[in-house]
């Protein structure tokens, strides 16, 4: 072959070879540019970076429980809390130090204590009653084949509140049922709960009346022990003053001032409405919160203190009112 | 060389009838051992929807020019809520079908309703674009019944999927054929 | 903040383990309780659905892939070597590029099917399909008897190339010779990258595969039509220059059993042929008197046995430096190296796979151990593929520096592809053909 050509021919094609294995490094070890955003990326940060400038509250301490997973909380009230993490249960005193208390039959989805102090574990389907000092005194199971117990406030009677058949049993201490609360019903105006997750969460005020939540309608509703719907409150809205997502709030505690402390979930949010649903304080934001994080079981406890059962960080953070670290 | 001059076989045939021999028996050995563990077990690709992290990725990697992802239901998860995280946007000003109420950039979740206080959300595929939008606002906010997966009926099951590769949940797998699916809720056990 | 109290005090080791383990048992108890929710009652007659679960094509298609290949090279064989026809081989070519390439759109293909099977010899729990072990022996078997008649009108990356191949033009010979260690190079790291479970470099990088699915990402896509370009001048590129199994056809070729001739009977030293084909696959006759004294031969050769060592280490340690580099491939590796830059405060961007790994609450710990893990694989893996290297690339030295004597003009099997094209420029065949 004529040399000239030859030479051309060389060149041309080790100029292509190399285009062609530029190409193959290049394309192998880059970082592609734009390829660190997702353009489809569902976007919570402004909600969750929401103003914090009227939060009164501020986190000042919190209570240590690594290595558990906690599943319930509630308030002793004068003697501390009550902490059951799966079938563990805890107590922890006025000045927040940490015991082993009774293991429980099954994992604990709710609890209560009344004002005996005896305490009422919920299981999914049963119910167990145990004294102050942890001798058991009783086992409930009068439940039915579909029942998920998800809520239990103790007064004078004991409520139960049943996530899978969406009502709320009024029993008296022994046990026997004597109504149920929240049915479905037009003529007396009851809505109906609509439970889309596993949060059912019930209280009982200083009246002895009964405040529920109604997570898929966005609402706190609040029940005679008759069950008449006496008022009911809440919007869905990302807003602050509105209840987040398809089914918050979550939890809910009553302050001894009857202010009611809420805690969503997606969004995670913790602030206090008055009784009639107004907005008082948010007490702590998204930003404060894990991502993801579910179950903020809350407490109330003296001196306008909050306690958060926080899962995700295995830890029950306390909130106070005022003042800042 | 003319066919008729005869050779005896020289030693370079005779290497080379050994090492064909050779060659040809490796090959066949490195078939038949692999083949015992092939036959039962053909694989195809699946999301798993516990590692997903909903990064966008399935929507723009997969070869084909629309996705082979699709977001499923798992009707049985779902909560049929009335405010849907995944139906509609986060700060939507209203719950209806007004697309600019609606979180999928196609509009491909159908909201009916069925009765108060329920309403069913329904995927249609043939918009779906595997993004992944509405599994994160459903996760985030409710039960996590809305899931990506690869649909069979689309997927090229090519031998390197793009999708795998870039996965930044490391959520794919091959899985046997015959369960080609990793569902969520009652299908799923 | 002040911690108020905490529960687990200073422990030993193994309790911590211990509580680790508990905690993670009770975690998916605890999320299984928490997935307990109560199912909406319907009061209407709705029925819910079910998530529908369409099925892929069937076992039937991968066994009729299968029959059609066994199918085509029988007849692509008997074409090349019995009916020595270019036009049949022409035809099976377009049929190869319309079965195989369009309508299975080029998957499987025994070019990829090389990193299934690595992947399979060094990962126990990866199983190949079927199809994938038969298309990626059938076609080296035929080779080890009848020469690369897969190469000729089976392969559907091949019939690409062969049907816009316009004008060829000649590759020097030196130049194709350099050129050739790009395929093994390419053989190389495909199975060192499959052999580590890193990717499929092959299928990656596979420029007519977009093509054939008429969809692919833009960078595959210009690719694509870059070769296709190419093609029109350069015979057969990706054929010649990158493609892998080509390499392991070229081998098996060498030793085949049977191989294509341009004249099957005598040669008439004509020289028409000398240009017929566009693959530079026709071997010149060499006179019996080499130019060289048989001394200065053997010193070479005993120069080149006493290099060879030394060579095959040094690319073997040259390459094995390159092991973090090459590593990268490795989507574990790559994510570790990010996360380790996020701890180490040298970035503070994050990606979407590290932010992707921190949403999953993965120990980043165990992430890195097992990066350096599989880096230590590609160090081993990267010395491997070096030593590999340094033999193939001696072995065509001193293949180039033994001059064979060579009577007639002659295809070189392991560059032949079959395709053809000198048959008819042999005076021989039509004589054949009036003859009969
Ligand atoms: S690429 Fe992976 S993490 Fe991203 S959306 Fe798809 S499955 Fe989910
Ligand atoms: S949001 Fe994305 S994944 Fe969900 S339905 Fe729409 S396109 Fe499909
Ligand atoms: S295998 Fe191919 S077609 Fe299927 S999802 Fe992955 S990239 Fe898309």
């Amino acid at each position: 072959m004529n040399d000239h050509i030859s030479r051309r021919m060389t060149t041309f094609i080790l100029i292509t070879a190399s285009v062609i294995l530029g190409f193959y490094g290049f394309s192998l070890l880059r970082e592609r540019a734009g390829r660190n955003t997702n353009p489809y990326a569902y976007d919570l940060e402004p909600f969750r970076r929401s103003d914090s400038a009227n939060v009164l509250y501020s986190e000042t301490g919190f209570i240590d429980f690594s290595g558990q997973v906690l599943t319930a909380l509630c308030a002793d009230p004068g003697h501390g809390l009550i902490v059951a993490a799966g079938s563990k249960m805890f107590r922890v005193d006025t000045i927040n130090r940490i015991s082993e208390w009774i293991p429980a039959d099954e994992p604990v989805r709710c609890l209560a204590v009344d004002p005996e102090r005896r305490v009422y574990l919920g299981y999914e389907k049963s119910v167990g009653v145990y004294s102050p000092d942890g001798s058991r005194l009783d086992t409930w199971q009068q439940f039915s084949e579909n029942a998920i117990l998800a809520g239990i406030a103790a007064g004078r009677d004991v409520y139960v509140a049943d996530a899978g058949n969406r009502v709320i049993y009024r029993m008296n201490r022994e046990g026997r049922m004597l109504a149920s609360i929240g049915e479905k019903d037009p003529v007396k105006k009851i809505p109906g709960f609509v439970i889309p997750g596993s949060c059912f969460d019930i209280q009982i005020s200083a009246d002895g009346s009964l405040w529920a939540v109604n997570p898929g309608r966005h609402k706190l509703e609040h029940y005679s022990p008759d069950g008449d719907l006496i008022a009911s409150w809440g919007h869905p809205s990302m807003r602050l003053e509105g209840f987040s997502g398809c089914c918050n709030p979550t939890y809910f505690a009553l302050t001894p001032e009857g202010n009611i402390v809420t805690s969503e979930k997606g969004l995670e949010r913790i602030k206090v409405y008055s009784p009639d649903g107004e907005l008082r304080d948010a007490v702590a934001l998204p930003g404060q919160f894990d991502e993801g994080t579910v179950g903020l079981d809350l407490a109330a406890g003296p001196e306008g203190r909050i306690f958060v059962m926080d899962p995700s960080r295995a830890r029950i953070r306390i909130f106070e009112k005022g003042e800042r670290e | 060389m003319k066919p008729d001059e005869k050779q005896p076989v020289s030693r370079r045939d005779f290497f080379r009838d050994g090492l064909r021999g050779l060659a040809a028996l490796g090959v066949a050995t490195l078939s038949g051992l692999l083949m015992h563990r092939s036959v039962s077990r053909r694989t195809v690709w699946q999301i798993d929807p516990d590692k997903c992290v909903q990064c966008g990725r399935c929507a723009t990697d997969c070869v084909l020019d629309v996705s082979a992802v699709k977001c499923v239901h798992a009707y049985d998860v779902c909560g049929y809520c009335e405010l849907c995280g995944g139906y509609s946007k986060p700060d939507a000003h209203r719950l209806d079908t007004a697309a600019e109420n609606q979180l999928c950039p196609s509009g491909a979740i159908r909201r009916q309703f069925i009765e108060d206080p329920y309403f069913e959300y329904t995927i249609d595929e043939a918009k779906c674009i595997g993004c992944g939008k509405c599994v994160k606002g459903c996760g985030s906010f409710g039960n996590g019944s809305l899931y990506l997966q690869v649909r069979h009926d689309r997927c090229l099951q090519c031998n390197d999927c793009a999708i795998a590769r870039n996965c930044a949940g490391e959520a794919f797998r091959r899985v046997p054929a015959d369960r080609p699916y990793l569902l969520k809720g009652e299908q799923g056990l | 903040m002040k911690k108020v109290t905490s529960l687990s005090g200073s422990k030993p080791k193994w309790a911590v383990l211990l509580t680790a383990v508990v905690m993670i048992f009770m975690a998916a108890q605890w999320a299984a309780a928490e997935n307990r929710f109560p199912k909406p009652e319907f009061e209407s007659a709705y029925q819910q659905p079910r998530t529908t679960t369409p099925d892929g094509r069937g076992h039937v298609f991968e066994i009729l892939d299968m029959a059609v290949l066994v199918l085509m090279l029988i007849l692509a064989t008997v074409f090349a070597h019995r009916r020595r026809s270019r036009k049949a081989l022409f035809v099976l070519t377009i049929v190869s590029l319309l079965y195989f390439g369009f309508w299975r759109r080029g998957c499987v293909c025994p070019v990829g099917s090389i990193q299934n099977m690595t992947l399979a010899v060094f990962n126990q729990s990866y199983a190949v399909p079927l199809t994938v072990i038969v298309f990626f022996s059938i076609p080296i078997l035929f080779t080890l008897f009848f020469g690369r008649t897969f190469c000729a009108s089976v392969c559907p990356l091949g019939a690409v190339q062969e049907f816009v191949l316009l004008r060829p033009a000649t590759v020097p010979f030196r130049l194709s010779r350099i050129l050739g260690i790009l395929p093994v190079l390419y053989l190389g790291m495909a199975v060192l990258a499959a052999a580590t479970g890193a990717t499929f470099l092959i299928c990656r990088f596979d420029p007519f595969v977009a093509l054939f699915r008429r969809s692919g990402s833009f960078d595959i896509l210009l690719l694509g039509l870059f070769f296709i370009i190419l093609s029109t001048v350069i015979g057969r590129p990706y054929c010649r220059f990158l493609c892998p199994y080509g390499v392991i056809l070229g081998w098996m070729s060498k030793l085949s059993r049977f191989r294509v001739s341009i004249s099957p009977d005598i040669c008439v030293q004509c020289r028409l042929c000398e240009n017929a084909c566009p693959y530079g696959a026709i071997s010149k006759p060499v006179p019996d008197d080499p130019p060289e004294s048989r001394r200065t031969g053997v010193r070479r050769l005993r120069a080149l046995l006493i290099a060879a060592p030394l060579v095959i280490m040094l690319m073997g340690w040259s390459v094995s430096l390159m092991h973090p580099l090459i590593s990268r491939m490795h989507y574990t590796v790559r994510l570790a190296e990010q996360i380790v830059k996020e701890e180490t405060g040298s970035t503070d961007q994050t990606t979407l796979e590290s932010r992707g790994f921190r949403a999953s609450g993965n120990d980043p710990g165990i992430l890195i151990k097992e990066a350096v893990q599989i880096r230590n694989r590609f160090r081993t893996g990267s010395w491997i593929a070096g030593i590999f290297f340094g033999i193939v690339i001696m072995g065509q030295v001193l293949g180039l520096s033994m001059v064979r004597h060579r009577n007639d003009y002659e295809a070189d099997p392991q560059s032949c592809f079959g395709c053809g094209r000198c048959f008819e420029s042999c005076p021989r065949q039509h004589m054949r053909k009036a003859e009969k």
